[in-house]
């Protein structure tokens, strides 16, 4: 593994999509990333609404009559010959986290600065590994959110 | 044929809970109303009132996706219109080639605004699209459906 770690502060963690969440209390989805690796602690990542359903259609492979925004960015991709290598979630300032998308086109790599939810739709549809940095997964948000979230689930389920 | 169209406005249309974008063309004879969802309306909302939002928002991530790669829009086209759905085609300039991908017309137009690239309508879809059947409508429309768009 190469870049992304900015401290050098160990390697980075795979991380996959496990599934979109409503939050019934406001209008935000939670995406819910389990590591790749097998342990059990997730990452959670506040997403909006349609950001949320972007991704969960990536999750679904659920097709659209229309390209969706984030399948025209892979389809312009396709067209000029360039792919998404992988996304890294890099950084969280005030509960906001920032992700890097690395792409690549003969050769050239290239990196952009993105929203958590247009990394990892763009990554889910590229097949793009998705990546957190060991800094940013000490400071995820509140560890104790998995607990509530089974519990917000299973509430869902009697709605 | 192509018109060039420019973005006129874009309101909220209670019946169907949806956005409509308004495009006119420079003679401001023709006009041609898409509908459009609520993150696709807010995002053109922010680049129509260049609003630099504090992330990149994804047609703003679009952007630089394209500009990392020196990948230019030349133009984007509304070309057909079936059973209400509008399609549209986005022409890049990659290198000496040219490539027109497939879009829906809601980020073609957020993705023009923001390239400053020329909008156009095919004759076909402005001649499918009647423009009495819109001034009928627009009649039936409350001052209060006109509000600003909140995003």
């Amino acid at each position: 593994m190469d870049g992304g770690s900015p401290q050098g502060s160990g390697p980075l963690i795979q991380l996959l999509v496990d599934r979109v969440v409503e939050d019934p209390a406001t209008d935000t989805r939670i995406v819910v990333l389990a590591r790749k690796d097998g342990d059990l602690e997730h990452f959670m990542v506040w997403v909006g609404a349609s950001e949320g359903e972007a991704i969960k259609r990536a999750l679904d492979t659920s097709v659209t009559t229309r390209p969706m925004s984030h399948d025209l960015i892979k389809s312009c991709g396709e067209h000029l010959g360039i792919t998404t290598a992988r996304v890294v979630l890099t950084d969280v300032k005030s509960s906001t986290y920032y992700a890097t998308v690395f792409l690549e086109n003969k050769g050239v790599t290239r990196t952009l600065d993105a929203r958590p939810s247009d990394a990892i739709a763009l990554a889910l549809r590229c097949q793009a590994p998705i990546y957190v940095t060991p800094d940013v997964w000490q400071r995820r948000s509140g560890q104790q959110l998995d607990a509530w979230l089974s519990k917000l689930e299973t509430k869902n389920i009697g709605a | 044929m192509i018109t060039q169209m420019q973005v006129k406005g874009l309101m909220f249309d209670p019946y169907n809970n949806a956005y409509i974008i308004i495009l006119r063309d420079d003679d401001q004879v023709e006009m041609l109303p898409i509908w459009v969802g609520k993150a696709e309306a807010s995002s053109i909302s922010l680049a129509l009132e260049k609003v630099a939002p504090p992330r990149p928002m994804t047609h703003d991530f679009m952007k630089s996706y394209l500009d990392a790669f020196d990948a230019k829009v030349i133009s984007v086209v509304i070309t057909d219109l079936n059973e209400n759905t509008y399609f549209a085609k986005i022409h890049l300039m990659y290198g000496d080639s040219e490539y027109a991908v497939d879009s829906r017309p809601s980020d073609a137009i957020a993705l023009a605004l923001r390239t400053e690239a020329p909008i156009f309508a095919s004759e076909s879809v402005i001649r499918k699209q009647s423009s009495d059947e819109l001034g009928q409508w627009l009649e039936n429309l409350k001052p209060e459906d006109f509000g600003k768009l909140d995003s």
